[in-house]
């Protein structure tokens, strides 16, 4: 057999993938050498073979049995798509009930925790450090921080109302 | 007033934009109709015939889905076929039965003993019934490796340039060729009724 790039140009020709100037090389090469030009007419039968006998495969099943698992599949896909949205649409609105309620249950556990009574300066609970902060007194509330506890505590209080 | 369609009748000129339109007894008559050539380029490739029925359905809804994409570029029956082929691609990828390029791959798509044998002369029509033809066509196919087998239905029969077997293989240009090739001295080999021996 002629070396793998020779052979492989001679099919390149076959299959009209050459360029011109290298088209002229192989059918040069074909017209002086015999070993080329047998490899040559080798692949040029198997192509002529094959492109007139493709083998004729029949599928094994009926048109109405056939068409049946088809339509079955096209059906269950047109049903697919109302339920999407309504999941997607699931998941937003369990979101939207979802985060104000975290919000409420931080909220309650932050209050639980706070202490029993409104702390204020001289009191046990503060040490040096301790800042107080009362930003606006009409809201009714301020800010602990503990720096020796390392806390923050937003105190919110209706004593200054009663 | 339009006039109801009769499908079976029915050009597919007609049938196409009815099905793009909805009209799934149309899609019903093109699968019909396209049906055997899709299943036979399936299982070409795929060789199994489980395989190929799974494929050539998916196929068909892939194409429903799609219908409204089909402009008529090509023929149905290209654009159908080349669904078909993506999707037979893809599953031997999953299957991991079709390498790009490995080193494992080197010695098939070297072509292992073909490489030795001299040129064949391939004239069996002269001898064989046409129907005896294609089932030794069929067999040889079969005993092809799947990367062999591939290039060479799409370059024999579905036509595509070198470049796009390669685009679809994955794979250069270069292992298109030899795969190519080498299939074809194979098969050249298998329907002159060589054997192995005879050029070893």
């Amino acid at each position: 057999m002629k070396d793998l790039p020779t052979a492989l140009k001679l099919q390149a020709h076959l299959d009209g993938e050459l360029a011109p100037d290298e088209a002229r090389e192989v059918v040069s090469l074909l017209q002086r050498d015999a070993e080329a030009h047998a490899l040559f007419d080798e692949l040029k039968g198997t192509r002529r073979v094959l492109a007139a006998n493709e083998p004729e495969i029949k599928l094994p099943e009926s048109r109405e049995f056939y068409w049946s698992k088809i339509r079955r599949e096209l059906e269950r896909l047109e049903r697919e798509p109302q339920v999407r949205p309504q999941r997607v649409w699931g998941i937003a609105r369990w979101l939207r009930l979802a985060l104000p309620a975290c919000a409420v249950l931080v909220f309650a556990v932050v209050m639980l925790h706070r202490p029993a009574f409104a702390p204020g300066p001289g009191s046990p609970l503060f040490a040096v450090g301790d800042e107080i902060e009362t930003p606006l007194e009409e809201l009714n509330s301020f800010t602990f921080r503990s720096e020796s506890a390392r806390m923050t505590v937003v105190w919110v209080s209706d004593s200054f109302v009663n | 007033m339009s006039q109801p369609i009769q499908h079976a009748q029915a050009d597919e000129a007609v049938l196409i934009p009815a099905a793009q339109e909805g009209d799934m007894a149309a899609f019903e008559e093109l699968v019909a109709r396209h049906r055997d050539k899709a299943y036979a380029r399936a299982f070409s490739i795929l060789r199994n015939e489980d395989d190929a029925l799974d494929v050539t359905q998916e196929a068909w809804v892939k194409i429903w889905q799609r219908l409204k994409q089909f402009h008529g570029n090509s023929s149905f029956a290209t654009w159908v076929t080349r669904i078909v082929i993506n999707l037979c691609l893809d599953q031997l990828r999953k299957q991991k039965r079709l390498q790009a390029e490995s080193i494992e791959q080197l010695d098939e798509d070297a072509g292992g003993v073909e490489r030795l044998m001299p040129a064949v002369i391939l004239n069996p029509t002269e001898r064989l019934e046409r129907s005896e033809l294609r089932r030794r066509i069929d067999e040889a196919l079969a005993k092809l490796s799947v990367e062999h087998r591939t290039a060479l239905v799409l370059h024999e029969f579905e036509e595509l340039e070198y470049k796009e077997v390669a685009k679809r293989m994955g794979c250069s240009i270069g292992t298109v060729m030899s795969r190519l090739f080498y299939a074809r001295r194979k098969l050249a080999a298998l329907l002159a009724g060589l054997k192995r021996e005879e050029f070893t």
